[in-house]
């Protein structure tokens, strides 16, 4: 091999560069795998939007692009801070402030999600395997004309998936100390459709008065199934959450009280 | 290798043309002093006020279709959606695949990313791969004016200028790459420049800002255009996407009076290795994939020399 000296230098050159380029992205990697071993992520216990795929999956599948957030309706995603450590960029809820109400009718955040981070085959396969159920109960599959699919289709569609679960802190609970409320349903600015509805409203203009305060159970967009008010004993009830609960978190962003009495805890993520 | 290596740069390895003679030159050509020829491009900025008109464009749609739901361009840089059509960050994707590759995620990928990843890639193909650094990517803009500030500091000697070799940026690439596999995390996604800022302007600002502000002074007061020339992944991976793009820069050797202006205004002036005098191995050369055909060159030159062109058009109609 002839000597270059000119070769030799940009040889020289290029070993010095990449020696500080191992050095620097050792000092990345270095960061990042002490990151996940603090779990940072796990310790805040970022409420994930519909249909979120196992954390340890989440956060590589999910490249924040954001796309969940733009096309969320009551605009309950947000994107996490670098204060989140890995999880910087990727979308959360935060039911304190704006939560899923479920008022899309088409889970269309997961629709949404190019890499599948949040995987709507969930809800797909609930709607379908729900129309499927619904048809086969009809002669020659033909429905009453009245009857609307859509409906039992999105109803299963928003049983589908798990993103976290309601807890109740009886102490805080006003039905608890037999109080009511009235006043604005939030103090903040916040968009809600109560179950039934076909119109959003925003619940800071909407005045409410309840006797015995259940903002939580007359506001869960899933009702009955996940959440009824229980009388404990003479001028004492306590909000029961049921089976059917899927951490939506509306009832922590109607409950009036601060702390929240009742509130969403994320799924924990076991894999 | 060495084929490859021929197919990309066997225009460098010719054996050059001969040097112009003085009366060939451009200047002696329209009869007149070569200052005269060379102050003819002074202060001229139609390509960068064109691009940075469009890089601004860009992204206030990415920020307006947000706030007013517009629903234009949604999404961030990371990854969007045009009028209905997804686009994929091409390095984003290459994380993830390479993740995806590894934790059998891979089948999981929906259409719309294969459809976004794929119409990104056939673009900026023909457009010229890294023409997403100088006309979309809004860093690039403030890389630009950090530059000015930089270069005036050089001028006013408070700082020395120093340069690397460019290749480390390849050695980089692999290993966000190799950082991907092994963390199972988008590392490269948590300092991304082009990323945060994207998302900082649609989503609102967050701690995230204070890296590329860090970053930012430290190619003002450190080392030139650092992010870009050395290490940022998703220009390498643009620039593999266009090192054969139709849409080019083209040279033409007889207008060229060698004053090498457009190396100094360019990002990459190894690409206009044919401007020197005696260097030249074609009457027409184009610029290869590190070019992130910004025009500044274009603007630049006195002679016209440069200017945007179909790749190889010459030959074909010869």
């Amino acid at each position: 091999m002839k000597k270059d000296p000119k070769a030799q230098i940009s040889r020289r050159q290029f070993l010095k560069a990449s020696a500080l380029a191992v050095v620097s992205l050792s000092v990345v990697g270095g960061a990042a795998f002490w990151l996940k071993k603090q779990s940072t992520i796990k310790d805040k216990g970022l409420l994930r939007p519909p249909g979120a795929i196992p954390e340890e999956d989440f956060l590589f599948a999910c490249i924040k692009c954001g796309l969940c957030v733009q096309i969320c309706p009551v605009q309950a995603i947000k994107l996490a801070d670098w204060d989140t450590g890995l999880a910087y960029g990727t979308p959360y809820i935060d039911a304190d402030v704006q939560a899923c109400d479920f008022s899309c009718d088409s889970i269309q955040c997961a629709e949404t999600c190019p890499t599948a981070a949040l995987n709507f085959q969930i809800f797909r396969k609930a709607g379908e395997d729900a129309l499927e159920r619904l048809y086969k109960k009809y002669p020659n599959r033909k429905l009453p004309p009245q009857m609307n699919p859509f409906v039992v289709q999105i109803y299963a569609m928003k049983r589908a998936y798990k993103m976290g679960v309601a807890k109740v802190r009886t102490d805080q609970c006003l039905a608890y100390h037999g109080k009511g409320y009235e006043g604005p349903i939030t103090k903040h600015k916040a968009i809600l459709r109560p179950p039934g509805e076909k119109e959003r409203i925003r619940t800071d203009q909407t005045h409410v008065k309840r006797e015995i305060c259940d903002l939580c159970v007359i506001y869960c967009p899933l009702e009955q199934d996940a959440i009824v008010l229980e009388k404990v004993e003479e001028n004492k009830y306590l909000p029961q959450v049921k089976e059917g609960c899927v951490g939506c978190g509306v009832c922590e962003m109607v409950c009036p009280t601060q702390p929240k009495a009742i509130y969403v805890e994320p799924e924990k993520f076991s894999v | 290798m060495a084929f490859i290596y021929d197919f990309l740069h066997g225009d460098k390895r010719r054996s050059p043309l001969p040097p112009k003679k003085k009366e060939e030159m451009p200047h002696s050509r329209m009869g007149i002093t070569y200052k005269e020829w060379h102050d003819r491009a002074q202060g001229r900025h139609t390509w960068r006020n064109r691009r940075w008109a469009f890089l601004i464009f860009i992204n206030l749609l990415f920020v307006i279709s947000f706030t007013f739901g517009l629903g234009i361009l949604e999404g961030s840089l990371s990854g969007s959606r045009l009028l209905g059509l997804y686009l994929m960050d091409p390095f984003n994707s290459a994380q993830e695949l390479s993740i995806a590759a590894t934790e059998n995620y891979i089948p999981r990928l929906t259409t719309n990313f294969w459809t976004g990843l794929m119409t990104i890639l056939i673009f900026y193909w023909i457009v010229g791969g890294r023409a997403f650094c100088s006309w979309v990517c809004p860093y690039h803009l403030l890389a630009e004016w950090g530059e000015k500030l930089h270069d005036y500091l050089v001028k006013k000697k408070k700082i020395k200028e120093k340069t690397y070799d460019i290749t480390v940026k390849y050695v980089f690439w692999v290993g966000f790459i190799l950082l991907a596999i092994l963390t199972k995390e988008l590392v490269f996604e948590d300092i991304n420049p082009v990323g945060i800022l994207s998302r900082s302007m649609i989503y609102g600002p967050g701690l995230a800002l204070i890296w590329v502000v860090f970053l930012l002074a430290y190619e003002i007061v450190g080392i030139k255009r650092f992010w870009c020339r050395y290490i940022c992944p998703i220009g390498v991976t643009y620039s593999f996407v266009g090192e054969l793009s139709p849409i080019n820069i083209k040279f033409e050797l007889d207008k060229c009076g060698h004053c090498a202006d457009c190396q100094d205004v360019c990002l990459v002036p190894h690409e206009l290795w044919f401007v020197k005098r005696g260097r030249a191995t074609r009457e027409v050369h184009y610029t290869g994939g590190d070019c992130t055909k910004c025009g500044l060159c274009i603007d630049a030159c006195p002679g016209n020399a440069l200017s945007y062109g179909i790749r190889d058009s010459d030959k074909v109609f010869d």
